[in-house]
């Protein structure tokens, strides 16, 4: 789900090419995010696990799967472990 | 110096989605004035609200969604001028071309926006931390934020100036811009007045200062009655106005149409009270107005004043007016559209400015509309109750004075002259 939840605002609110994400090897830079981009990214999954993300400037250097598997790890430290079942739909 | 023309203007207003819907209503004298939503009216039950006509985010793209309300009215606005005027993004002279916007209180809606989840997460047991809000908030409720998403989205790289002069913000915004053309500094400039405050928040506060009009008896939408005798405050609407300036050198070089020169620009400061009206001061910079202008009282045939419906403000804007004017009322006719799409703060000089400027072309004055019993001393020819049309108009000023005593009346006249 959290591949969804970024997959989904990048796509509709960034106006991404979807086709960028069948890219197994996609690196976060080239999705051409600023850093207001990123952070805004970021927001999407801080208003679903309530805590917010430590340090987005790494996420540039990252590939896009490394990216989401660090914030999972990041959100199951926070959940002793857990990853919490997010809806597609924001909060906000 | 440079002859400044009007070349586009548009509107968001409590009477209509664009500026001739406005203005129609106007001329009709319907009172866009109703009850306020339930949430508000649970603690408020008594305030009345001037509320757009339209929802703005439904008529721009998805991608300015997310910005306050505010800068949507304006962006809505904008558009609406710069179609009128035939401007398309990024102009060749883009260094030569400003944006100036004028607004009261910037992003009103996200702070309450902001206040209000975190209330919400703080009474949620701990399932939602208080402190997660989004990234942009600052961004969004910035005074100038209007400014910057104007700029952005017609890449214009002149200055990008926000003037924030409470009541009297865009009709200084129009000033300033009216002037940099004028004196040579730029070509032309976009002029945008917004306002988006109907929250909770900003209605407690407004309500704690005892100037909000209480709901008339006999039809609450004709609650704001200025310069009545049973006047009993103000209402507070939102929107959003939009005027573009050029120089008659490139309007002429393009073949633009023009609506009306704006010709004379006055202001001054009461250094008096923080909410009192000074009726010298009023006085001073209409009289400033008028020979920035180049003009006479005389040459003015409509005023649309600034009519708030507050006992002090209307007393003392007739008195000014009577000054200025002396022998030439018996020629002015002068109006409160207020009384109809309430009190816009930010926008409300622009928004009447506007609404001036379609009466002059149009030779038909909006009306004081809920003017059904005069105060004795307001006795001037107020338009009351319904429009007048066929008039010669020649040339217009448009008054708006602000809390914290800032006075900026706007002239006009037609063109060619």
């Amino acid at each position: 789900m959290l591949e969804e939840i970024i997959k989904n605002y990048l796509i509709n609110t960034k106006a991404k090419d979807p086709a960028l994400f069948n890219d197994p090897a996609l690196q976060v830079s080239a999705l051409e995010l600023d850093s207001l981009d990123m952070v805004e990214m970021l927001f999407e999954i801080e208003d679903r696990c309530g805590f917010q993300l430590p340090d987005p400037s790494r996420y540039p250097k990252m590939a896009f799967r490394e990216m989401l598997d660090d914030i999972e790890k990041a959100i199951r430290e926070h959940n002793n472990g857990e990853l919490p079942a997010f809806s597609l739909e924001a909060g906000k | 110096m440079a002859k400044v023309l009007i070349t586009g203007m548009g509107a968001i207003s409590p009477l209509g989605a664009d500026l001739p819907g406005s203005f129609a209503r106007a001329l009709a004298g319907d009172c866009a004035i109703g009850p306020a939503s339930a949430g508000i009216a649970k603690w408020l039950p008594d305030v009345l609200l001037a509320s757009a006509a339209a929802e703005p985010h439904t008529m721009l793209d998805a991608k300015h969604a997310s910005l306050d309300r505010a800068s949507q009215f304006a962006l809505v606005a904008a558009g609406e001028a710069m179609n009128a005027a035939g401007i398309t993004p990024r102009p060749a002279d883009a260094r030569r071309f400003g944006v100036f916007v004028g607004i009261g209180f910037g992003g009103a809606h996200t702070v309450d926006g902001l206040y209000e989840r975190f209330q919400s997460a703080v009474q949620s047991e701990g399932k939602r931390n208080p402190t997660v809000v989004h990234p942009l908030s600052v961004p969004r409720m910035m005074a100038n934020a209007a400014a910057a998403a104007i700029s952005m989205t017609y890449g214009l790289n002149g200055p990008s100036n926000t003037y924030s002069v409470a009541c009297a913000s865009s009709a200084i915004a129009i000033g300033e811009a009216f002037h940099a053309i004028r004196d040579g500094y730029l070509d032309a400039a976009i002029v945008v007045g917004c306002e988006a405050m109907l929250t909770p928040g900003s209605l407690l506060a407004w309500n704690a200062l005892r100037v909000m009009a209480k709901p008339h008896a006999a039809n609450p939408a004709r609650s704001c009655r200025p310069f009545s005798q049973d006047r009993s405050g103000f209402v507070l609407g939102e929107g959003g106005a939009a005027i573009v300036l050029e120089s008659a050198e490139r309007a002429h070089a393009r073949q633009q149409p023009a609506l009306a020169e704006l010709c004379g620009y006055g202001r001054s400061s009461d250094a008096a009270h923080l909410t009192a009206p000074s009726s010298a001061e009023q006085v001073f910079a209409m009289q400033q107005a008028l020979a920035d202008a180049g003009l006479q009282p005389q040459h003015i045939q409509y005023l649309n004043a600034h009519g708030t419906a507050t006992e002090a403000g209307d007393v003392v804007e007739t008195e000014s007016i009577r000054s200025v004017f002396g022998d030439a009322l018996q020629q002015l006719a002068i109006s409160s559209t207020k009384s109809m799409h309430g009190h816009l703060i930010g926008a409300s000089g622009i928004l009447e400015f506007a609404l001036a400027v379609m009466a002059m072309n149009s030779g038909s004055l909006p009306p004081t509309a809920t003017l059904e019993t005069p105060d004795p001393r307001c006795d001037l020819d107020f338009i009351p109750l319904q429009a007048r049309h066929g008039c010669q108009v020649d040339a217009i000023m448009s008054n708006s004075f602000a809390f914290g005593g800032s006075n900026a009346p706007l002239v006009a006249r037609r063109h060619p002259a």
